[in-house]
């Protein structure tokens, strides 16, 4: 007796639309965590803004991020720093009573990082600051963002796009990311 | 899809939709869940509270300082990241060092960052020995001590103080002096059981020179090694082995200094093979102990029966040279010819040749070769160094084992008697000898001062914590010189990681606890203001001739150097006051009840057993076996059929002084009629990677000592040798040391290959 192949996989079918439904959600599933948390803007523990400081009182970027010439390391501001002027200034916001309390028990604060490389990634910060390129080119407009978020895919692919774009002197080198 | 799908099935329409509906959900959630446990964790940023004044984070400094693992005083330049240790690498600019360091050296970061570094100031609760100890604060540890010393000064009984350490150089030793004269205690001894006493003595008798000299082994073309394992741990093993570059190359790195000159030849003279051994193209096993006859057999032939030394040398024909050493008298013929007809041939004596009986003796022989080859203060030959650039040579500060004896016993026979230990473990070395514990075990008040609680400090009252070689201050005149004034400062590449000072701030501190004529004597703040004023005064007497805008432009640049140099050389005078003979060793049991010769050797490794607890020394392959974490005894292919063993049983090693169990290695580089054991396992006190490991061949030799300086003879031992039944398998890398039939070792070109193994 002889069977047709249409027939013989047609005993397939309704397994095979269930795992197509199945692989569907899963998919689903996971687009919808990345849409709805896509964790680029993370809530710090003190709501710190960056419209205030760097854009309204137009602080250079260099007077708290100290290290970003002179180091791969661009460094967060010392609680000291903040202290500096919240001594003072605004100290009856929630915020800065937050602040406070971190300075009096000399806690450092413990922010979240937003722009993150992969270990095996090596990246200075001293090398683009010193070739001038502007903090906002690879972490956007920080000036107007009430909270910090990470606009930029930081990806080899956009890093080498602009390494090939400038033709940075040994910029195109594996071992020069991947030491 | 909303029909049923299979004709039978029992599912209703409501179920099945229902059952999609949860598969559906199910499946999503899965999907979201997995992304969300795939992310990469989030990290933080924690920044500082105050930021640090002295740093860059993310930018490295480099610091130069000067290694205190070994006497050599090699320069070392450390990275710092962060206010944290990084890398230990060779100071380029410092003439001993040239940029180089050993493995020892290399692990400076685990002596630095040790968990077993002492911490704080003990004092101890239980009998002596017991290791019962409790913390206390610099404070009362001080103040006990100061007031012990105080009281002994002033009712002028200051001379039952006695001050044991190692080899400190450079102008701790003169605060050491001066706060033991005040006292009214001349007491203080240098000791470790590596010093080179018999090699500054020999070099005293022969030339009357009171420094080490320079041996200039990169512009030599024909070494002659008698015992000196000079690439492994011989006295100032960097300098050797870059020196040892030069010599095969046939020039100086870099330079081209005209045309090269022939390469260098290197002939070893050891019963047991070394790393140097293994490196040289001829290796000459002779008994141990007859160096000296072999140096005078060559020194026959080479003088031909003419000269001052005819006489004198006229017993030692070559066959009578042969049957004392056990060398072939054709191959002395051929050494003493080579030898004779190199352009820039040296003789260097160390090891086992200056370990024996006859230590003095033998090595003064082996300076009788270099006389007769007229290489002294010669390119490749022998020169003599400056008195160094400030604070006692070795043979001043270094007491023999005889001294040390007598030295502990003196003190043990005061009432009131107060020894201070600092930077040497004598009960390690010697801990067999029962008249040290007993003599030690008699001082009313025992006070260490070291880093880590070793075997010695076990017997001590209160130990003091003090700080590492890469946390403190301190100056070096390194011994050997280079052939010139060399000046060395120690700084620190990190602040004190716990509660500890240095050597200097104890004494310092204590003069400040004491009357007021110490107080006034001593009234520096810390050590490194003394170290200061002690440069100051150097940079005063010689202002005229230093370019420096004023002191403190002269330190900053001696700082950031690591090292300050003057050209100043000895006068080079070839002239031989020794007297010429030659003296049969002396080995402690007799060769029927013990009938193998043991020769135990230090190792870059654990040097003298100080590097025993650093994890990387225990993990790095032995150079000769490769064997890592534990100890061995080096047989004969001969001995273990002899003894019916194999590679891994279990000997029982007995001497007149005691026994020890050790498994066994089978190398064909080895007599016979010897055995050999590294030396710097067994600790039994020593931190959480030493304790218990091994064995230490130290604590079965004889009380044997050089006749000549009373140094201790640790080559001077006989051992018997029994199976026990049991094995271990050795932890090695490598280490087959045969090559059987593998092609490994091709033929040189000229030579055809004998076939089979070469072992």
């Amino acid at each position: 007796m002889s069977v047709s192949v249409r027939e013989a996989l047609g005993a397939f079918k309704p397994a095979a639309i269930a795992v197509g439904i199945a692989l569907a959600a899963y998919i689903a599933g996971w687009v919808a965590y990345e849409v709805f948390f896509p964790g680029t803007a993370p809530v710090q523990p003190i709501e710190f803004s960056h419209v205030i400081h760097a854009g309204d009182y137009q602080i250079d970027c260099q007077y708290c991020h100290i290290y970003a010439a002179r180091s791969t390391t661009a460094g967060v501001p010392a609680v000291e720093k903040c202290m500096g002027c919240h001594k003072v200034i605004a100290t009856d916001k929630p915020e800065i009573q937050k602040l406070t309390d971190y300075w009096n028990s000399r806690q450092a604060i413990p922010w979240i990082k937003v722009h993150d490389l992969a270990d095996f990634v090596y990246f200075s910060h001293k090398r683009h600051v010193q070739a001038e390129v502007a903090c906002q080119t690879c972490h956007g407009e920080v000036q107007t963002m009430a909270r910090i978020e990470r606009v930029a895919p930081l990806s080899m692919k956009w890093c080498v796009g602009c390494h090939e774009e400038r033709e940075v002197e040994n910029g195109r080198d594996c071992w020069t990311c991947h030491k | 899809m909303a029909r049923k799908k299979n004709p039978g099935s029992k599912l209703s329409r409501r179920e099945f939709l229902a059952l999609v509906g949860t598969g559906t959900s199910v499946m999503a959630g899965a999907g979201f869940l997995t992304a969300k446990f795939s992310r990469r964790p989030v990290e933080q940023l924690i920044p500082y509270v105050v930021p640090p004044e002295d740093y860059i984070p993310g930018v490295a400094a480099y610091y130069n300082t000067v290694c205190n693992l070994c006497p050599a005083g090699c320069g070392i330049t450390v990275r710092i990241r962060e206010g944290r240790a990084k890398k230990i690498e060779g100071n380029p600019a410092h003439p001993v060092s040239q940029g180089g360091t050993c493995a020892l050296g290399q692990s400076g970061l685990q002596v630095l960052y040790n968990p077993d570094r002492l911490q704080t100031p003990v004092t101890r609760r239980g009998e002596r020995g017991t290791g019962d100890f409790h913390t206390v604060g610099w404070n009362s540890a001080l103040t006990t001590v100061a007031s012990h010393l105080d009281k002994l000064r002033l009712a002028n009984r200051g001379a039952g103080v006695g001050l044991l350490t190692g080899d400190i150089r450079g102008h701790l030793d003169d605060l050491l002096i001066q706060f033991l004269g005040l006292m009214g205690s001349g007491r203080y001894l240098q000791y470790a059981f590596t010093n080179p006493t018999n090699l500054y003595s020999a070099n005293a008798a022969s030339f009357d020179t009171a420094q080490l000299p320079y041996y200039d082994i990169a512009n030599s073309d024909f070494l002659l090694s008698f015992g000196a394992d000079f690439l492994g741990m011989w006295v100032s093993p960097v300098s050797y082995s870059r020196a040892y570059g030069d010599f095969r190359q046939g020039r100086r790195e870099g330079e081209d200094k005209g045309p090269r000159r022939q390469r260098g030849q290197l002939v070893q003279i050891e019963p047991r093979m070394s790393l140097t051994g293994a490196n040289a193209d001829i290796w000459v096993p002779a008994v141990p102990g007859t160096e000296g006859a072999l140096a005078l057999g060559i020194a026959h032939i080479i003088a031909g029966g003419a000269g001052r030394f005819a006489a004198a040398l006229a017993e030692f024909d070559p066959p009578r040279v042969a049957e004392i050493s056990g060398v072939e008298a054709s191959t002395i013929e051929r050494l003493a010819r080579s030898f004779g007809d190199a352009k820039a041939p040296l003789a260097i004596g160390g090891g086992g040749a200056a370990a024996g009986t006859n230590g003095v003796p033998n090595l003064v022989a082996i300076n009788l070769l270099n006389h007769l080859a007229g290489n002294i203060g010669r390119e490749g030959g022998v020169v003599f160094n400056p008195k160094p650039a400030f604070g006692r040579t070795g043979m001043q500060r270094h007491g023999s084992y005889l001294d040390l004896l007598a030295f502990v016993e003196e003190i043990a026979d005061v009432d009131d008697g107060v020894l201070i230990i600092a930077g040497t473990n004598p009960l390690y070395d010697f801990p067999g000898d029962e008249r040290l514990v007993r003599a030690l075990q008699r001082i009313p008040l025992v006070v260490g001062l070291s880093s880590f609680m070793d075997e010695t400090m076990q017997y001590a009252d209160i130990v003091l914590p003090v700080n590492s070689y890469l946390e403190g201050w301190g100056d070096d005149a390194p011994e050997p010189g280079v052939g010139m004034r060399v000046a060395s400062i120690s700084q620190p590449v990190v602040a004190p990681l716990y509660d500890t000072m240095d050597v200097g701030d104890v004494f310092i501190r204590l003069a400040q606890r004491m009357d007021r004529d110490m107080q006034r004597a001593m009234p520096w703040p810390d050590f490194h203001a003394y170290l200061r004023n002690a440069w100051r005064r150097m940079y005063d007497k010689r202002r005229d001739k230093l370019d420096y805008v004023d002191f403190d432009a002269f330190w900053t640049a001696v700082l950031e150097a690591g090292v300050w140099g003057e050209t100043r050389r000895a006068s080079q005078r070839n002239e031989f006051h020794a007297q010429v003979d030659y003296e049969p060793p002396v080995h402690a049991g007799n060769d029927v009840d013990y009938p193998w010769y043991f020769q135990p050797f230090v190792s870059q490794g654990f040097f003298d057993g100080r590097g025993a607890n650093l994890p990387w020394q225990q993990e790095l392959p032995d150079p000769m076996t490769s064997i890592v974490y534990g100890s061995w005894i080096e047989l004969n292919p001969r001995t273990a059929n002899e003894l019916g063993v194999d590679e891994g049983d279990i000997l029982e090693v007995s001497s007149p002084a005691g026994s020890l169990r050790a498994p066994v290695w089978i190398t064909q580089g080895i007599r016979p009629d010897t055995v050999a054991m590294p030396i710097g396992q067994g600790h039994t006190s020593f931190g959480r990677y030493a304790t218990g490991r091994g064995a230490n061949p130290l604590s079965i030799l004889s009380a044997q000592v050089d006749s000549r300086t009373g140094a201790f003879a640790w080559g001077a031992t006989r051992v018997n040798l029994t199976p026990t039944g049991e094995r271990i398998r050795f932890v090695k890398t490598g280490g087959w040391s045969r090559t059987l039939d593998r092609q490994i070792l091709g033929p040189r070109s000229g030579e055809t290959q004998e076939g089979g193994d070469h072992g």
